[in-house]
């Protein structure tokens, strides 16, 4: 393979291994932060204080924990996950769980605070409430998304302990990074490095222009 | 007539904000009065159904609404409406906002739109109607939205809260003659910090303070007790 057929390829499994992590961590984290916003339990602030003191947690801590998970001795080492493109998915999307549950809960307070009693107080059903809800906080949710999304994506430490940076199959751009670092070849390096903050400048530009379409 | 029948509400915890409240909304309007945090939003909210008591009964023409099911209680709900202490709106325009009520119920824009437009033009408000977008609106334009976006669903219980404190005294009289139209055919309760200009024309009036029914009584007592 070409060098640039090879680059090409490390950026595209990066792109589908992120937002695949992405939609996984969404799938959870979403209903989670709608269900922790409109709980009137007592652990709903500690729950919620929890995950926000989770936001921080090391990238290289969470590759550990899913190696641990998922090799051959460990609790889920039956699914002989270790070193494949799912184990990142499913490292990267324990990783930006906390950011996205954060992030998400306090849009889902406030627009269920807002929205969900403004739709009820002018005679909505439960549906057309949420149907309110979820109007006003499509834009902002999507914004939460493309930062999980580049949190996914620039991380290391899942990619390398669990994925194990396999040329072919599980080497994304953080992991080539590092590799053509240790090879000397930094002209590499930077190129792709320059790919995956093009990759983040993106994402980060759709969230601007999100949000000014929104206000 | 909506009923509360000691009515105990508290927020969170032991400490409550409503204490064995009694209350009878029916044709007519009621004007709220109280110091700050004394109770009259959540009094308010309780009795538009908004939020559920801690102890107590609030009953809907007879009926205990919270042991009715969903379908039953959004039938009663769709007469019932609260309008925000800080104004509330959708995105979108202003236009949009007014009819709001109007599409949930799934009636026609254009039958919406003559209730909504006569109000509009009874409060001198045709310029703001024309505005595209609400979001940079000031905070009394919004209030006179929401009142308008209420007052056009007339509603058979109209709660609002503190409906007159961003509002310009001289667009208040314009506000107090349609409620003074609508208390004929509706039950409106009004919270209020100023109730001199809706005590003239209110029927009946109550005080409430650290979470208790102070007094109760006809508008022209309370109004002596004012003045
Ligand atoms: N969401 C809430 N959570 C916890 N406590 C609340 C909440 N809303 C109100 N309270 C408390 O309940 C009490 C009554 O509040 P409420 O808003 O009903 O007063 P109010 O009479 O409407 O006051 P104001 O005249 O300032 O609008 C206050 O002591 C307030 O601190
Ligand atoms: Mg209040």
């Amino acid at each position: 393979m070409t060098m640039c057929g090879e680059i090409l390829d490390v950026v595209a499994r990066s792109l589908l291994i992120s937002s695949s992590a992405t939609l996984l961590a969404a799938a959870w984290s979403i209903p989670a932060s709608v269900k922790l916003a409109s709980s009137r339990s007592r652990w709903r602030d500690p729950v919620v204080g929890v995950f926000n003191a989770l936001v921080g947690f090391p990238a290289v801590l969470v590759g550990l924990l899913v190696y641990l998970a998922f090799s051959r001795s460990g609790p889920l080492g039956w699914l002989n996950l270790l070193y494949t493109p799912q184990a990142i998915i499913i490292g990267q999307a324990a990783l930006i769980t906390p950011l996205f549950i954060s992030l998400s809960y306090e849009l889902f307070a406030r627009a269920i605070d807002n929205y969900w009693e403004l739709a009820v107080s002018l005679g909505a059903s439960k549906l057309q409430a949420y149907g309110l809800v979820v109007k006003e906080v499509l834009g902002e949710v999507l914004v939460v998304v493309l930062v999980a999304f580049a949190r996914a994506i620039g991380e290391l430490g899942v990619a390398l302990l669990v994925g194990g940076n396999i040329k072919g199959t599980t080497r994304v751009l953080t992991t080539a990074i590092a590799l053509e670092v240790e090879k000397g070849e930094f002209d590499k390096a930077l190129t792709l490095g320059l790919l995956l903050l093009l990759a983040i400048v993106v994402v980060a530009m759709s969230s601007r222009l999100i949000k000014r379409r929104l206000s | 007539m909506i009923e509360l029948r000691k009515i105990w509400f508290s927020y969170s915890g032991d400490r409550h904000v409503l204490r064995d409240v009694d209350a009878q909304f029916d044709r007519g309007l009621t004007v709220v009065m109280g110091p700050n945090g004394s109770g009259k939003t959540t009094l308010l909210k309780v009795s538009s159904l908004l939020y559920k008591a801690t102890k107590g009964k609030v009953m809907v023409d007879g009926v205990d609404y919270w042991s009715l099911k969903d379908p039953d209680k959004l039938r009663v709900r769709r007469e019932v409406i609260y309008v925000h202490e800080s104004p509330r709106v959708i995105r979108g325009s202003v236009l949009d906002n007014l009819a709001y009520g109007f599409k949930l119920r799934g009636l026609r824009e254009g039958e919406a739109l003559r209730e909504v437009l006569r109000l509009v033009e009874l409060l001198n408000m045709k310029h703001l109607a024309e505005e595209r977008a609400v979001g940079g609106l000031s905070i009394g334009e919004k209030q006179l939205i929401a009142l308008v976006r209420a007052l056009a669903l007339k509603p058979r219980y109209l709660f609002l809260d503190e409906p007159l404190a961003h509002v310009h005294l001289s667009k208040r009289r314009s506000v107090v003659r349609v409620l003074e139209d609508l208390k004929d055919s509706s039950a409106i309760v009004v919270s209020t910090h100023d109730p001199l200009p809706l005590l003239s024309v209110a029927d009946e009036a109550l005080l409430i303070d650290e979470g208790r029914v102070v007094f109760r009584g006809r508008a022209e007592e309370a109004l002596r007790l004012v003045l």
